[in-house]
Protein backbone atom coordinates (compact mmCIF):
# COMPACT_ATOMS: atom_id res chain seq x y z
CA UNK A 1 0.00 0.00 0.00
CA UNK A 2 1.50 3.52 -0.70
CA UNK A 3 1.64 6.49 1.86
CA UNK A 4 -0.06 9.66 1.29
CA UNK A 5 2.96 11.29 0.54
CA UNK A 6 3.82 9.06 -1.97
CA UNK A 7 0.34 8.69 -3.86
CA UNK A 8 0.67 12.46 -4.11
CA UNK A 9 3.92 12.74 -5.22
CA UNK A 10 2.93 10.52 -8.21
CA UNK A 11 0.11 12.52 -8.74
CA UNK A 12 2.50 15.90 -9.34
CA UNK A 13 5.16 13.83 -11.28
CA UNK A 14 2.25 13.05 -13.42
CA UNK A 15 0.60 16.53 -14.34
CA UNK A 16 4.08 17.98 -13.94
CA UNK A 17 4.85 15.01 -16.95
CA UNK A 18 1.61 15.29 -18.87
CA UNK A 19 1.74 19.41 -18.74
CA UNK A 20 5.62 19.20 -20.20
CA UNK A 21 6.03 22.84 -19.44
CA UNK A 22 5.62 23.54 -15.71
CA UNK A 23 8.11 22.98 -13.16
CA UNK A 24 7.55 20.16 -9.80
CA UNK A 25 7.57 23.65 -7.46
CA UNK A 26 4.77 25.05 -9.32
CA UNK A 27 2.86 22.11 -8.51
CA UNK A 28 1.26 22.80 -5.44
CA UNK A 29 -1.42 20.53 -3.64
CA UNK A 30 -4.00 23.45 -4.00
CA UNK A 31 -2.37 24.96 -7.23
CA UNK A 32 -6.41 24.55 -9.51
CA UNK A 33 -5.03 22.27 -12.49
CA UNK A 34 -7.84 22.68 -14.54
CA UNK A 35 -8.78 26.14 -14.14
CA UNK A 36 -5.77 27.40 -14.84
CA UNK A 37 -5.44 24.34 -17.64
CA UNK A 38 -2.26 22.92 -16.34
CA UNK A 39 -4.29 19.60 -17.78
CA UNK A 40 -5.98 20.32 -21.08
CA UNK A 41 -8.90 18.94 -21.98
CA UNK A 42 -7.56 16.27 -23.53
CA UNK A 43 -5.90 15.02 -20.89
CA UNK A 44 -8.72 14.36 -18.67
CA UNK A 45 -9.29 10.85 -20.04
CA UNK A 46 -5.54 10.35 -19.56
CA UNK A 47 -5.83 11.53 -16.01
CA UNK A 48 -8.93 9.14 -15.53
CA UNK A 49 -6.72 6.35 -16.47
CA UNK A 50 -3.61 6.96 -14.33
CA UNK A 51 -6.26 7.59 -11.50
CA UNK A 52 -7.87 4.15 -12.12
CA UNK A 53 -4.18 2.47 -12.42
CA UNK A 54 -2.80 4.52 -9.08
CA UNK A 55 -5.99 3.56 -6.61
CA UNK A 56 -6.62 0.19 -8.70
CA UNK A 57 -10.37 1.03 -8.83
CA UNK A 58 -12.44 1.69 -12.05
CA UNK A 59 -13.88 5.37 -12.73
CA UNK A 60 -17.51 5.89 -13.57
CA UNK A 61 -17.03 8.61 -15.82
CA UNK A 62 -20.61 9.46 -15.63
CA UNK A 63 -20.90 9.68 -11.74
CA UNK A 64 -17.92 11.82 -11.55
CA UNK A 65 -19.48 15.17 -9.57
CA UNK A 66 -18.03 18.68 -10.32
CA UNK A 67 -14.88 19.19 -8.63
CA UNK A 68 -12.86 16.41 -8.37
CA UNK A 69 -10.40 17.07 -10.42
CA UNK A 70 -9.88 20.59 -9.09
CA UNK A 71 -6.33 20.36 -7.02
CA UNK A 72 -4.06 17.63 -5.96
CA UNK A 73 -5.67 17.88 -2.19
CA UNK A 74 -9.15 17.27 -4.06
CA UNK A 75 -8.15 14.02 -6.21
CA UNK A 76 -6.53 13.03 -3.23
CA UNK A 77 -9.94 12.74 -0.86
CA UNK A 78 -12.17 11.82 -3.91
CA UNK A 79 -10.31 8.99 -4.91
CA UNK A 80 -7.45 7.99 -2.66
CA UNK A 81 -8.64 8.92 1.05
CA UNK A 82 -11.06 6.29 1.97
CA UNK A 83 -8.31 3.49 0.43
CA UNK A 84 -5.83 4.76 3.17
CA UNK A 85 -8.04 4.85 6.10
CA UNK B 1 -48.04 32.24 -19.83
CA UNK B 2 -48.32 30.49 -22.97
CA UNK B 3 -47.62 33.49 -25.76
CA UNK B 4 -50.19 33.67 -28.56
CA UNK B 5 -47.95 34.95 -30.95
CA UNK B 6 -50.66 35.62 -33.93
CA UNK B 7 -51.61 38.26 -31.00
CA UNK B 8 -48.86 39.68 -30.67
CA UNK B 9 -48.86 43.08 -32.28
CA UNK B 10 -45.69 44.37 -33.63
CA UNK B 11 -43.92 40.46 -34.07
CA UNK B 12 -43.04 38.70 -37.34
CA UNK B 13 -41.98 35.60 -37.19
CA UNK B 14 -40.36 33.31 -40.06
CA UNK B 15 -39.85 29.69 -40.33
CA UNK B 16 -36.18 29.86 -41.29
CA UNK B 17 -36.28 31.04 -37.39
CA UNK B 18 -35.81 34.99 -37.36
CA UNK B 19 -38.27 37.46 -35.93
CA UNK B 20 -39.27 41.12 -36.94
CA UNK B 21 -39.54 43.38 -34.25
CA UNK B 22 -41.72 47.02 -34.00
CA UNK B 23 -43.82 49.07 -32.15
CA UNK B 24 -44.02 48.38 -28.38
CA UNK B 25 -41.10 45.34 -28.83
CA UNK B 26 -39.09 47.07 -30.51
CA UNK B 27 -38.77 49.68 -27.54
CA UNK B 28 -38.75 46.88 -25.05
CA UNK B 29 -35.57 45.61 -27.02
CA UNK B 30 -33.99 48.56 -26.64
CA UNK B 31 -34.74 49.42 -23.28
CA UNK B 32 -32.75 45.81 -22.56
CA UNK B 33 -30.08 46.64 -24.27
CA UNK B 34 -29.72 50.08 -22.31
CA UNK B 35 -30.32 48.50 -19.55
CA UNK B 36 -27.39 46.13 -20.16
CA UNK B 37 -24.88 49.08 -21.39
CA UNK B 38 -25.68 50.54 -18.24
CA UNK B 39 -24.47 47.73 -16.36
CA UNK B 40 -21.49 47.29 -18.76
CA UNK B 41 -20.34 51.19 -17.70
CA UNK B 42 -20.52 50.27 -14.25
CA UNK B 43 -17.25 48.53 -14.84
CA UNK B 44 -15.98 51.16 -17.37
CA UNK B 45 -16.93 48.92 -20.52
CA UNK B 46 -15.71 49.98 -23.51
CA UNK B 47 -18.28 49.54 -26.13
CA UNK B 48 -17.60 48.14 -29.95
CA UNK B 49 -19.39 47.27 -32.84
CA UNK B 50 -18.00 44.31 -34.82
CA UNK B 51 -18.95 43.78 -39.07
CA UNK B 52 -20.88 40.08 -39.09
CA UNK B 53 -18.28 38.29 -40.53
CA UNK B 54 -15.64 36.01 -38.57
CA UNK B 55 -12.65 34.65 -40.11
CA UNK B 56 -12.51 31.12 -40.36
CA UNK B 57 -9.18 30.75 -39.36
CA UNK B 58 -9.44 32.93 -36.46
CA UNK B 59 -12.40 30.83 -35.32
CA UNK B 60 -10.32 27.45 -36.37
CA UNK B 61 -7.93 28.44 -33.66
CA UNK B 62 -10.66 27.48 -30.75
CA UNK B 63 -11.39 24.25 -32.43
CA UNK B 64 -14.52 25.68 -33.35
CA UNK B 65 -15.31 23.62 -36.47
CA UNK B 66 -14.97 20.48 -34.63
CA UNK B 67 -16.82 21.34 -31.61
CA UNK B 68 -20.09 23.37 -33.15
CA UNK B 69 -20.15 22.13 -36.54
CA UNK B 70 -24.09 21.94 -36.17
CA UNK B 71 -24.12 25.76 -35.36
CA UNK B 72 -21.94 26.99 -38.14
CA UNK B 73 -23.26 29.24 -41.41
CA UNK B 74 -20.95 30.14 -43.40
CA UNK B 75 -21.13 33.12 -46.04
CA UNK B 76 -20.46 31.78 -49.60
CA UNK B 77 -20.65 33.62 -52.97
CA UNK B 78 -20.39 32.49 -56.22
CA UNK B 79 -16.68 32.00 -57.78
CA UNK B 80 -16.30 35.55 -59.51
CA UNK B 81 -15.41 34.42 -63.31
CA UNK B 82 -17.55 36.10 -66.17
CA UNK B 83 -18.43 32.27 -67.29
CA UNK B 84 -19.58 30.67 -63.53
CA UNK B 85 -21.49 33.51 -63.11
CA UNK B 86 -23.80 33.74 -66.43
CA UNK B 87 -23.70 29.56 -65.78
CA UNK B 88 -25.56 30.64 -62.64
CA UNK B 89 -27.76 33.65 -63.98
CA UNK B 90 -28.66 32.14 -67.27
CA UNK B 91 -29.68 28.75 -65.78
CA UNK B 92 -32.70 28.16 -62.89
CA UNK B 93 -31.13 30.40 -59.78
CA UNK B 94 -34.00 29.07 -57.48
CA UNK B 95 -35.53 25.71 -57.94
CA UNK B 96 -39.22 24.87 -56.80
CA UNK B 97 -38.18 23.95 -53.41
CA UNK B 98 -36.70 27.78 -52.47
CA UNK B 99 -33.23 26.34 -52.80
CA UNK B 100 -30.93 28.08 -55.10
CA UNK B 101 -29.28 26.08 -57.68
CA UNK B 102 -25.13 27.39 -56.72
CA UNK B 103 -22.77 26.87 -59.29
CA UNK B 104 -19.21 27.09 -58.72
CA UNK B 105 -18.60 29.17 -55.32
CA UNK B 106 -15.78 31.33 -54.15
CA UNK B 107 -13.84 29.88 -51.49
CA UNK B 108 -15.62 29.70 -48.12
CA UNK B 109 -13.05 31.33 -45.78
CA UNK B 110 -15.97 33.61 -43.36
CA UNK B 111 -18.34 32.44 -40.70
CA UNK B 112 -21.73 34.87 -39.57
CA UNK B 113 -20.84 35.64 -35.91
CA UNK B 114 -21.78 32.95 -33.49
CA UNK B 115 -20.82 34.63 -30.55
CA UNK B 116 -20.49 38.20 -29.66
CA UNK B 117 -17.26 38.04 -27.54
CA UNK B 118 -14.97 36.04 -29.92
CA UNK B 119 -14.57 39.19 -32.19
CA UNK B 120 -13.01 40.90 -28.97
CA UNK B 121 -10.06 37.81 -28.52
CA UNK B 122 -9.41 38.42 -32.68
CA UNK B 123 -9.12 41.87 -31.54
CA UNK B 124 -6.80 41.67 -28.90
CA UNK B 125 -4.16 39.02 -30.66
CA UNK B 126 -1.02 38.84 -29.30
CA UNK B 127 -1.74 42.18 -26.82
CA UNK B 128 -0.41 42.44 -23.20
CA UNK B 129 -2.76 44.25 -21.05
CA UNK B 130 -1.45 46.49 -18.60
CA UNK B 131 -4.62 46.25 -16.29
CA UNK B 132 -7.58 44.38 -16.47
CA UNK B 133 -9.53 44.97 -19.83
CA UNK B 134 -13.30 45.19 -19.38
CA UNK B 135 -15.45 45.53 -23.24
CA UNK B 136 -19.00 45.32 -24.45
CA UNK B 137 -20.65 44.79 -27.52
CA UNK B 138 -24.25 43.36 -28.96
CA UNK B 139 -24.21 41.42 -32.41
CA UNK B 140 -26.57 39.34 -34.65
CA UNK B 141 -25.54 36.11 -33.64
CA UNK B 142 -26.07 33.00 -36.28
CA UNK B 143 -26.64 29.67 -34.85
CA UNK B 144 -28.09 26.95 -36.88
CA UNK B 145 -30.54 24.86 -34.79
CA UNK B 146 -32.40 21.45 -35.55
CA UNK B 147 -35.32 23.52 -35.03
CA UNK B 148 -36.72 27.21 -34.46
CA UNK B 149 -39.18 29.09 -31.96
CA UNK B 150 -40.37 32.27 -31.76
CA UNK B 151 -38.18 34.57 -29.59
CA UNK B 152 -36.63 30.98 -27.95
CA UNK B 153 -34.78 29.62 -30.57
CA UNK B 154 -33.34 31.60 -33.61
CA UNK B 155 -31.19 30.98 -36.29
CA UNK B 156 -30.49 34.51 -36.14
CA UNK B 157 -30.78 36.31 -32.42
CA UNK B 158 -29.07 39.56 -30.71
CA UNK B 159 -26.09 39.10 -27.98
CA UNK B 160 -25.02 41.83 -25.43
CA UNK B 161 -22.29 40.68 -23.82
CA UNK B 162 -20.15 42.31 -21.32
CA UNK B 163 -16.40 40.99 -21.18
CA UNK B 164 -13.49 41.05 -18.78
CA UNK B 165 -10.11 40.03 -19.89
CA UNK B 166 -7.68 40.19 -16.91
CA UNK B 167 -5.80 37.62 -14.32
CA UNK B 168 -7.71 35.02 -13.33
CA UNK B 169 -8.52 36.94 -9.93
CA UNK B 170 -9.50 39.76 -11.66
CA UNK B 171 -12.11 37.39 -14.25
CA UNK B 172 -13.48 36.29 -11.36
CA UNK B 173 -14.29 39.19 -9.14
CA UNK B 174 -16.06 40.68 -12.45
CA UNK B 175 -18.37 37.77 -12.98
CA UNK B 176 -19.00 37.12 -9.28
CA UNK B 177 -19.95 41.37 -9.06
CA UNK B 178 -22.27 40.73 -12.23
CA UNK B 179 -24.20 37.51 -11.10
CA UNK B 180 -24.88 39.64 -7.72
CA UNK B 181 -25.91 42.32 -9.69
CA UNK B 182 -27.87 40.69 -12.32
CA UNK B 183 -29.21 38.41 -9.25
CA UNK B 184 -30.43 40.99 -7.65
CA UNK B 185 -32.47 42.91 -10.54
CA UNK B 186 -34.43 39.60 -11.14
CA UNK B 187 -35.65 40.36 -7.25
CA UNK B 188 -36.30 43.02 -7.77
CA UNK B 189 -38.94 42.73 -10.85
CA UNK B 190 -40.11 39.50 -9.45
CA UNK B 191 -39.04 37.62 -12.69
CA UNK B 192 -38.57 33.66 -11.63
CA UNK B 193 -34.96 33.52 -13.05
CA UNK B 194 -32.26 30.65 -11.21
CA UNK B 195 -28.82 30.35 -11.49
CA UNK B 196 -27.84 26.44 -12.99
CA UNK B 197 -24.22 24.90 -14.18
CA UNK B 198 -24.52 23.95 -17.62
CA UNK B 199 -22.12 23.14 -20.28
CA UNK B 200 -21.71 24.73 -23.92
CA UNK B 201 -23.80 22.65 -26.80
CA UNK B 202 -21.04 20.78 -28.01
CA UNK B 203 -21.50 18.30 -31.18
CA UNK B 204 -21.20 14.71 -30.20
CA UNK B 205 -20.55 15.64 -26.62
CA UNK B 206 -19.89 12.42 -24.97
CA UNK B 207 -17.18 11.75 -27.71
CA UNK B 208 -15.36 15.34 -26.65
CA UNK B 209 -13.23 16.01 -23.83
CA UNK B 210 -14.48 19.33 -23.76
CA UNK B 211 -17.61 18.68 -22.96
CA UNK B 212 -16.27 16.02 -19.74
CA UNK B 213 -14.41 19.11 -18.47
CA UNK B 214 -16.84 21.21 -18.43
CA UNK B 215 -19.03 18.64 -16.64
CA UNK B 216 -16.34 18.31 -14.28
CA UNK B 217 -15.01 21.63 -13.39
CA UNK B 218 -18.14 23.93 -14.72
CA UNK B 219 -17.72 27.09 -16.38
CA UNK B 220 -20.79 28.47 -17.33
CA UNK B 221 -23.83 29.12 -15.36
CA UNK B 222 -27.61 29.69 -16.85
CA UNK B 223 -30.03 32.27 -16.27
CA UNK B 224 -32.81 30.29 -16.26
CA UNK B 225 -36.32 31.78 -16.36
CA UNK B 226 -38.97 29.53 -15.20
CA UNK B 227 -37.29 26.08 -14.78
CA UNK B 228 -37.22 25.94 -18.56
CA UNK B 229 -35.30 28.68 -20.90
CA UNK B 230 -31.48 30.00 -20.22
CA UNK B 231 -31.68 34.02 -20.91
CA UNK B 232 -28.35 34.48 -20.45
CA UNK B 233 -24.83 33.14 -19.11
CA UNK B 234 -22.07 33.68 -17.22
CA UNK B 235 -18.76 32.17 -18.40
CA UNK B 236 -15.65 31.60 -17.37
CA UNK B 237 -13.24 31.13 -20.11
CA UNK B 238 -10.38 30.49 -18.09
CA UNK B 239 -7.42 31.30 -20.06
CA UNK B 240 -8.13 29.65 -23.47
CA UNK B 241 -8.49 32.52 -25.70
CA UNK B 242 -6.02 34.19 -24.01
CA UNK B 243 -3.95 31.08 -25.08
CA UNK B 244 -5.28 30.85 -28.73
CA UNK B 245 -4.77 34.69 -29.10
CA UNK B 246 -1.33 34.86 -27.37
CA UNK B 247 -3.12 37.73 -25.12
CA UNK B 248 -0.70 38.44 -22.25
CA UNK B 249 -1.34 39.48 -18.45
CA UNK B 250 0.72 40.13 -16.08
CA UNK B 251 3.12 37.69 -17.88
CA UNK B 252 0.92 35.46 -18.29
CA UNK B 253 -1.93 34.10 -20.80
CA UNK B 254 -4.74 36.37 -19.96
CA UNK B 255 -7.51 35.07 -18.42
CA UNK B 256 -11.89 36.01 -19.65
CA UNK B 257 -14.91 35.72 -18.88
CA UNK B 258 -17.84 37.12 -20.17
CA UNK B 259 -21.67 37.96 -19.43
CA UNK B 260 -24.24 37.28 -22.18
CA UNK B 261 -27.55 38.41 -22.80
CA UNK B 262 -29.92 36.77 -25.36
CA UNK B 263 -32.26 39.61 -26.07
CA UNK B 264 -35.12 37.85 -27.98
CA UNK B 265 -35.17 35.80 -24.64
CA UNK B 266 -35.67 38.50 -22.37
CA UNK B 267 -38.18 39.59 -24.48
CA UNK B 268 -39.75 36.17 -24.26
CA UNK B 269 -39.53 36.16 -20.52
CA UNK B 270 -41.28 39.16 -20.08
CA UNK B 271 -44.14 38.63 -22.43
CA UNK B 272 -44.49 34.88 -20.91
CA UNK B 273 -44.67 36.34 -17.16
CA UNK B 274 -45.88 39.95 -17.33
CA UNK B 275 -48.29 39.65 -20.46
CA UNK B 276 -48.48 40.96 -23.80
CA UNK B 277 -49.30 44.65 -22.68
CA UNK B 278 -46.39 46.87 -22.41
CA UNK B 279 -48.10 48.09 -19.45
CA UNK B 280 -48.08 45.70 -17.14
CA UNK B 281 -44.00 45.15 -18.02
CA UNK B 282 -41.27 46.57 -15.37
CA UNK B 283 -39.80 50.00 -16.01
CA UNK B 284 -36.61 48.92 -16.85
CA UNK B 285 -35.69 53.23 -17.44
CA UNK B 286 -35.43 53.13 -13.71
CA UNK B 287 -33.48 50.63 -12.53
Amino acid sequence: MRTEEEIRRSLRDWIVKSNGKIRPEEVGDQTPIIEQRIISSLQVMDLIFFLEQLSGAPIEVDDLKPGVFRDIDTIYQNFFHEYQA
Amino acid sequence: MVIDFNKLSGFGWSDNGQSTLSGSLLALFHRLDRLFLKWARECQADQYRFPPFISARELSKLDYFRSFPHLVTFATTLDSSEENLKEFAESEPLNIAGEVQLTRQSPVKEVLTPAACYHFYIRFERESLASARYVTTRANCYRREAYYSPLERQWSFSMREIVCLGTAEEVKDFLARYQTRVDQFFKSIELPVEWKNATDPFFNPSRNPKYLLQKLDPVKTEMIFEDRLAIGSINFHRNYFGEAFEISREGREAFSGCVAFGIERWIYAFLSHYGLSETDWPDLDYE
